[in-house]
């Protein structure tokens, strides 16, 4: 039985009085992250090294509380949406760049730290963190690595998991470890790639060393409007079949471009179907020969505009309508619940229509803008949950979106993970056997499930010898929430 | 010994189950083309997956291709040509992929695709005990779960045997070239510095080459910077990377890993038979056996944060403390309960 009282205690004993908080207004802030699921804890804690999460870890385990580990609150799958009497470790005061180091292309953090302001602090060496989530601003490095998290780049360069050297982890038992290498090997199985997306159910991560990308000497911004929709997901297609891979492929529809250019004003056409930004970079000679083939796949494809950013203000420009779409959409109806699921490139403009019927048909409005290269889609349902049966309807249209996806060979998560809200469709994509192995691998860290529990896996994988007796109902989806959570 | 030559997933699955109930041990077998790395072990079959080479799937279009494991690099990367794309990943092409990918070694251009765990997207695995088990998605980009794929790569089958694999792949480059230049660890380090984005940068005791991808206009641009940082010995164009490996020669080969830094000190007292990847931090050397030298460079090498397993000849894998040893054991016990794949060849004597 969980001892909150005692935990509390020993916690402000050890971490200070003021970085533990069980009022009822922290404890109310603290039971939900950036999903549609709120849940509850007991206690919120604030580590400010890697010594104090230790003892977080400990404290919670000699005491009976579930850890929700949680950086900065962004996430949107529900993984750090605490149930029951979790004690949430909150990251966000641990910010410092503790090393950065040129000449191993690496740099150490605390994994409170933005994203951001990581990629900001490298530029003066010639360096970026080539990870640039939508909310890079807020999100934290930590997050990132437990989200596995993308961003428009992560077409030519790669995810979270590309660029995570090594880091140090807290296990369920409290001790602590350095998976991964300074080096470009390290001896053992990749534990670090398995932390790395495991929504914080393995440990807390309590340093990571990041690996460094060199900026590239010269990149070009374009944007492309396109008259339909079909047009600018084809044009998606062949840019790839030409040979070029952008450094991002971003494509926003109508609804979306208007809720933006409202926002940013960035001279987005607000009359066009759908736009799409092209970003190329590389040296001076390849961004103009990659210039020219995007340029032609669009023509090839009726383009009715293309814009190319003549300076570094123009192109800020041009990225500050795309990453600020999400908080422009406020503007179309109080609520959004945003989608994240990756779909074949071909199948861009199949699916996107089925999302178009999906939402007229659930009387919904529905916006897109999305990593088109990597066919990772994001429909964003608009709406006011104060209407009664508005959230009925979100979540039958949510959840015939999700099999949309998965019925073109889709994957259920690109960059947000499974959380809470998606682990009871994981038995749509994987096998019992599948979900038993995946199990086994968390099991081998957390034996006692301790870390983050209900997260993830849907309720009845068990690792065991595989056998499992499960009868998880996938149309129960989204509706079967722990108890303890609710929409 | 008897081999076993499997012919379907299923086959594999029924191998493994009996295998496991009779506590026959087995040595999982793809081109034999990286069989040294590892530590000495007993086996009793072994376990070839080279009729396992179904092209399974293979849409340009989509940058993914989907193999059999036991499908060689060669016929891989020759049909991947005919979509004028890669598989970035540099091994022998007699090798197979399943092969390639678990005993993960360091690709010459390293620098710029990255490590071969970094192309795998999905895997389908049997365990020791005769499971078949699907991890990763047939997307670029996927976060469901645990990634069971980054496991497997370089687990020298001691978790199970790699079946099938999802492979991000990248277009062609449309020009390859090789500079060669005179100078060595100290050229190469200048010329990270000095030129943007090199393929690779392959630095040996006396020359380095480097290497240089892409489009035709930008390769040239490159040259040129090359040329202003260090004396051209010879420009070649198609040629195979890298042009030398005096390190081949030797009886022992050791693939050391450390920071990228730390190169110049690792290789500081060898003698020439040594290439190290500039920005990397990777270096085979040659060495005349498996005793003094290589633990002398073991030695070096974990002083300066890094390992050096054996990747030809005798020497096994070295030792090295891995980090929470429970957990390596809980995994091996899971997907090996009864202990037949290769017992005692990994890290930890797992």
């Amino acid at each position: 039985m969980a001892d909150v009282d005692a935990a509390r205690r020993a916690l402000q004993d050890a971490l200070g009085p003021s970085e533990v908080l069980s009022d009822p207004l922290s404890l109310a802030l603290y039971a939900r992250d950036a999903s549609m699921v709120e849940g509850s804890c007991a206690l919120v804690a604030f580590p400010r090294s890697v010594e104090d999460v230790v003892a977080c870890v400990r404290i919670a385990a000699e005491h009976g509380l579930p850890i929700v580990p949680r950086g900065s609150g962004t996430g949107l799958a529900g993984a750090s949406t605490p149930i029951g009497d979790a004690l949430v470790v909150v990251t966000s005061k641990m910010t410092r760049i503790l090393e950065i180091r040129p000449e191993d292309r690496l740099a150490w953090v605390e994994p409170g730290l933005p994203n951001l302001e990581l990629a900001t602090a490298l530029a003066p060496y010639g360096f970026t963190y080539a990870p640039d989530p939508s909310s890079q601003q807020t999100s934290s490095i930590g997050g990132n690595v437990n989200t596995n998290a993308g961003g428009p780049h992560c077409l030519a360069y790669g995810v979270t998991s590309n660029h995570v050297l090594a880091l140090e982890l807290v296990l369920p038992d409290a001790s602590l470890v350095r998976l991964g290498s300074e080096g470009p090997e390290a001896p053992g199985y990749d534990l670090r790639g398995v932390v790395i997306g495991s929504e914080g159910t393995v440990g807390i991560v309590a340093a990571v060393c990041v690996r460094l990308t060199p900026l590239p000497p010269d990149v070009r911004t374009m944007l492309f409007d396109f008259e339909t929709v079909e047009d600018c997901a084809a044009t998606v297609s062949a840019i790839i079949a030409s040979g070029v891979v952008p450094a991002a492929v971003e494509m926003m529809d109508h609804g979306i471009v208007v809720a933006a250019e409202n926002f940013a004003h960035a001279g987005y056409p607000t009359d066009a179907a759908a736009i799409l930004i092209v970003e190329v970079d590389g040296t001076p000679a390849s961004v103009r020969a990659q210039s020219e083939e995007v340029e032609r796949a669009a023509r090839a494809h009726r383009v009715r505009n293309v814009r190319v950013a003549r300076d570094e203000a123009e192109r800020a420009l041009i990225w500050k309508g795309r990453k600020s779409a999400f908080g422009a959409v406020a503007q179309i109806a109080p609520h959004y619940h945003l989608h994240d699921c990756v779909v074949p490139r071909s199948t861009l403009a199949r699916v996107l229509a089925g999302v178009y019927e999906i939402a007229a048909r659930h009387q919904l409005v529905v916006t897109n803008v999305f990593h088109a290269g990597d066919g990772n889609l994001h429909p964003l349902l608009s709406f006011d949950r104060r209407v009664p049966g508005t959230l009925e309807r979100v979540l039958r249209a949510s959840d015939e979106i999700v099999r949309l996806c998965i019925s073109v060979g889709g994957a259920l998560s690109g960059e947000h993970g499974i959380g809470l809200e998606k682990r009871e469709f994981m038995p749509l994509v994987f096998t019992d056997d599948d979900l038993a192995a995946q199990a086994c691998i968390r099991t081998a860290f957390d034996p006692e499930g301790r870390m983050n529990p209900h997260k993830v896996l849907p309720e009845g994988a068990r690792c065991g010898d595989f056998a499992m007796a499960r009868g998880t109902d996938a149309a129960q989806a989204a509706a079967s929430l722990p108890e303890g959570s609710w929409i | 010994m008897d081999l076993i030559h499997p012919h379907s997933k299923a086959d594999v699955a029924e191998i493994l189950g009996e295998a496991s109930a009779r506590g026959t041990r087995v040595l999982v077998v793809g081109g034999r083309t990286h069989m040294d790395k590892g530590n000495p072990c007993e086996t009793d079959i072994e376990l070839w997956t080279t009729m396992l080479d179904e092209l399974v799937a293979y849409e340009p279009a989509e940058m993914i291709a989907v193999v059999g494991a036991g499908t060689r690099v060669g016929d891989l990367q020759r049909t991947l040509a005919e979509g004028d794309q890669e598989w970035p990943v540099d091994a022998p092409p007699e090798a197979t992929v399943g092969g390639v990918i678990a005993s993960a070694p360091a690709s010459p251009r390293r620098l710029s695709v990255g490590a071969v765990r970094d192309s795998v997207l999905e895997v389908e695995l049997v365990t020791g005990d005769g499971r078949l088990v699907r991890s990763g998605a047939r997307t670029v980009k996927n976060v469901t779960g645990y990634d069971l794929h980054k496991l497997v790569a370089g687990s020298l089958g001691t978790l199970g045997v790699i079946v099938q694999v999802a492979l991000k792949v990248r277009p062609r480059p449309r020009v390859r070239r090789t500079v060669l230049v005179r100078g060595g660890l100290e050229t190469a380090a200048r010329l990270l510095e000095r030129l943007p984005l090199p393929a690779a940068i392959l630095a040996t005791s006396e020359t380095t080459e480097v290497r240089l991808e892409g489009w035709a206009e930008q390769v040239e641009e490159q040259t040129g910077a090359v040329a202003d940082s260090a004396p051209v010995i010879e420009i070649r164009d198609g040629a195979p990377f890298p042009l030398a490996r005096p390190w081949e020669g030797c009886p022992v080969v050791a693939e050391a890993a450390v920071p990228p830094s730390r190169l110049a000190p690792l290789l500081a007292e060898l003698p020439q038979a040594w290439g190290a990847l500039a920005g990397v931090g990777v270096a085979w050397v040659g060495l005349d056996g498996p005793d003094g030298e290589l633990s002398a460079l073991r030695e070096r090498a974990a002083a300066l944060g890094g390992i050096a397993p054996v990747v030809r000849g005798p020497g096994g894998l070295g030792e090295a403390a891995l980090p929470a040893m429970e957990v390596h054991r809980r995994l091996k016990a899971s997907f090996d309960p009864a202990g037949i794949l290769a017992p005692g060849r990994f890290w930890g004597g797992l």
